[in-house]
């Protein structure tokens, strides 16, 4: 793996591709030596990234699942469906809705962070001293925040699911007079295990989009605190469109797959 | 075959050798085939005003940017044509303080000092901690390990800068303008720093300043790089002695610190038409 690690340090630049290829190249490296890894660095930032994101994605979490609820208890209910409330909440949730939403609140808090906080240890030289002490920021700065989003990423997923989830029985439960249990027999049978794990990869695949992207324009800040400013507008607009393009790919892949 | 053992010796002496360094940037030739040695022991100066190259020259130096052409021999090593990985390996050598400290500012100052020795030592924590506090009592700031750089001033943060720089123990120290914005105390304390790293610890130092009463107090030898119609030529190379004797208009000028003189501080009258009329 250290053949890999030298052969894409040559040719470093400052190339998106180039960052992903030696991210993966560390972390096949760190299979090896876990010290490559930092743990201690990506626990913190599993902390920052993660855990502290807790209370927000709950919120828009708990929304979603009152508006889910209510908009298909008004068509749902001409039709006399009602009891398909649950299903459908939590069908849109863990296909779509979920991966989706949690992954926007966490580029708004999280990704532009790691770019304004990299972008501005650009300007303060604080990136050079790193590789003049011939320590690499891709190693020191980027890996351990790569490992915590993909790690994170897809545990407040299922977090922010069971919150929407719980925002659709308050709904059921309050103004449909739904049985408790009918409602957690509909919304955790229907789904069958593939759709849990079809929003999983989601999560995966845009955590390491957020990540690459808000690290990639960080490490290439120039002109100062504008330049900050203007990495971290690109990091969030550019996240946000390779999300939402990512995930209409793998919707129609796992149209098709499933 | 007299010769050969002092042939030898010489070249070991030699921690650092510039030959032919070009460096141009957008048409305009800033290092224009620089060539000069560093002995091991020495403090060499290099000086120079505002715009003439000097911070260009440090990042080739030590190893942040490539130049148009030449060579940088580092411990015998051209580092212009070395892969990163045993860029890696010289760097390890030599300790880099940067002109505003470059301090982590989500670290602690301790936490700064630890981190080369974190990356690149096994030993014990305790012992690190010991490191960092026997850093910090060299650069006279013991007992500050937990402050964070934001918190303490700017003369502060360029002495742990310096601690950080030499936690590894390097056999050769660059240093950027490491007196600049200090009040003249706080400058004779940074140049005693580089003193006492340089003769008690026995670092080689290469360290660039524009401040010429620093400059004069700590080298042992000095270069001066030009500007204006002479940009990136050397001036002058020499003890200090050798430099203040110089007759050099230009390096007498900027010694002296003088307004009038052959350091141009406006275009020529031609030059200024020229500009004008966006003809130069």
């Amino acid at each position: 793996m250290k053949f890999l690690v030298r052969l894409l340090r040559r040719n470093e630049g400052k190339g998106y591709w180039v960052l992903n290829a030696r991210i993966y190249s560390f972390l096949l490296w760190g299979l090896t030596n876990p010290k490559v890894l930092s743990p201690g660095s990506t626990l913190s930032q599993m902390l920052r990234i993660g855990v502290q994101a807790l209370p927000m994605a709950s919120l828009v979490a708990l929304s979603v699942g009152f508006i889910l609820a209510m908009q298909a208890s008004t068509e749902l209910g001409k039709l006399g469906a009602d009891s398909f409330i649950p299903d459908l909440v939590s069908l849109s949730l863990m296909r779509e809705l979920g991966p989706l939403l949690i992954a926007i609140i966490v580029v708004g808090r999280s990704g532009s962070a790691v770019t304004a906080e990299i972008g501005t240890m650009k300007v303060n030289e604080e990136i050079e001293a790193l590789r003049v002490m011939a320590i690499s920021p891709v190693r020191y700065l980027v890996v351990p925040r790569y490992l915590a989003l993909v790690i994170m990423l897809p545990i407040l997923t299922i977090f922010g699911n069971c919150i929407g989830l719980a925002g659709g029985w308050a709904v059921c439960a309050g103004t449909l007079d739904m049985p408790t249990s009918f409602y957690i027999k509909h919304a955790v049978d229907r789904p069958e295990l593939w759709d849990l794990y079809s929003g999983l990869i989601k999560s995966v695949v845009f955590a390491h989009i957020i990540i690459t992207i808000a690290c990639h324009q960080g490490l290439n800040v120039e002109d100062g605190a504008q330049g900050v400013g203007r990495a971290t507008t690109n990091s969030v607009v550019f996240s946000i469109l390779w999300i939402i393009i990512s995930d209409a790919i793998l919707t129609g892949l796992f149209f098709f797959v499933s | 075959m007299k010769n050969t053992p002092k042939k030898t010796s010489d070249s070991s002496d030699i921690i650092l050798e510039v030959r032919d360094l070009v460096q141009v940037f957008n048409g305009r030739a800033v290092l224009n085939g620089l060539n000069f040695k560093v002995r091991r022991g020495e403090t060499f100066i290099i000086m120079g005003g505002s715009g003439c190259g000097k911070t260009t020259l440090l990042r080739i130096l030590i190893g942040a940017q490539k130049p148009t052409s030449g060579s940088v021999h580092l411990f015998g090593q051209d580092i212009t044509q070395l892969d990163p990985e045993s860029l890696d390996k010289i760097r390890l050598r030599f300790g880099m303080n940067f002109q505003f400290g470059a301090l982590f500012q989500s670290m602690t100052v301790g936490e700064n000092i630890a981190l080369p020795l974190q990356e690149h030592s096994r030993v014990d924590p305790s012992l690190i901690e010991m490191v960092v506090k026997m850093k910090l009592e060299l650069v006279g700031l013991t007992g500050f390990e937990n402050f964070k750089p934001s918190e303490i001033s700017g003369g502060m943060r360029k002495r742990v800068g310096l601690a950080r720089a030499l936690a590894l123990d390097p056999e050769l120290l660059f240093s950027d303008e490491p007196t600049s914005g200090l009040d003249p105390v706080m400058t004779a304390v940074v140049d005693q720093l580089t003193l006492d790293s340089t003769r008690k610890i026995g670092v080689t130092a290469v360290v660039v300043s524009h401040d010429m009463t620093s400059a004069f107090r700590i080298a042992t030898r000095m270069l001066m790089l030009g500007s204006g119609p002479r940009q990136g030529e050397i001036v002058a190379e020499g003890t200090p002695q050798e430099i203040r004797d110089n007759p050099d208009p230009f390096l007498q000028q900027f010694i002296r610190g003088e307004a009038d003189g052959p350091i141009p501080f406006r275009l020529s009258q031609d030059d200024y038409l020229k500009h004008l009329l966006g003809d130069g």
